[in-house]
């Protein structure tokens, strides 16, 4: 493969990077899914944790939509965007919500797992699941935006 | 890919299919289903997923609500549920609480 072959190829992964960008609403939650399942299928992650990284996505893309933007009356967008390295495949999620890290959410713990559906309460349970799912889970606030990094070893990925 | 769901009483037994991807977005109508099923208090809740390929945490809070709802003598049984939607029950403790079963024998 010649110099230029090779530099036409990187573009083409590139192009599959590009991040997508979508109001914040609840109805972009399918747009956000096909991304991530899009761009890691493309990096050669497994089955299942495609199907893993998608749910942790959409939960956090859910939170910052219904709490970061409509239980302040707010709208704004939802950036969502692939990166890999030797070791992760990355998806990054940000908006411009009032800064909220997640890390802080209460979830529930063994005791509650345990109970029968008719003593549950209805919290925590989307953002436990996240982070029982993902290899590696960060947040920062950068000016006034909220940045989730969301990671899935490649190594693990051929689940 | 949409939700749809489609319900039907039979015998005391309120069964309801979910075909396609339950997320936030869409819990609503499954809510709506749930509220009507209650209403004609049936005696158990046969939810048929052999055709939904994703369920999301609004997904397993619908499932509390449909318990609460109708009440702890209604059991719950999840017919033909995909592999990653019973591991996402499993992890969440759901699968205690719930039948799992591949096929529903009336």
């Amino acid at each position: 493969m010649d110099a230029v072959m090779v530099a036409a190829a990187r573009g083409a992964w590139c192009g599959l990077m590009k991040p997508l960008v979508v109001p914040g609403t609840l109805d972009s939650l399918g747009a956000i899914r096909a991304y991530v399942r899009e761009t890691a299928q493309q990096a050669g992650i497994g089955q299942d944790a495609v199907y893993d990284l998608t749910l942790a996505v959409e939960e956090f893309a859910t939170n910052a939509i219904t709490h970061g933007y409509q239980e302040h009356g707010l709208s704004g967008d939802i950036t969502v965007s692939a990166e890999q390295n030797d070791v992760e495949f990355i998806i990054r999620l940000e908006d411009t919500a009032p800064a909220f890290d997640p890390r802080t959410l209460a979830m529930p713990n063994e005791e509650d797992l345990a109970k029968p559906l008719e003593e549950r309460g209805i919290g925590g349970l989307g953002v436990y699941l996240s982070v029982k799912v993902l290899d590696r889970f960060d947040y920062q606030r950068a000016g006034n935006r909220n940045c989730l990094t969301l990671a899935m070893n490649r190594a693990s990925g051929t689940r | 890919m949409a939700l749809t769901i489609t319900f039907e009483m039979k015998d005391g037994v309120a069964r309801v299919t979910l075909e396609g991807e339950l997320d936030a977005g869409v819990a609503e109508q499954f809510r709506q289903v749930i509220e009507n099923a209650a209403a004609q208090t049936p005696k158990r809740l046969v939810l048929f997923m052999d055709k939904l390929t994703f369920m999301a945490s609004a997904g397993l809070r619908m499932l509390i609500y449909a318990k609460q709802k109708m009440g702890e003598g209604v059991d719950i049984y999840i017919i033909g549920a995909q592999h990653p939607v019973v591991r996402t029950l499993e992890m969440s403790g759901f699968h205690r609480s719930v039948y799992l079963k591949d096929t529903y024998e009336e």
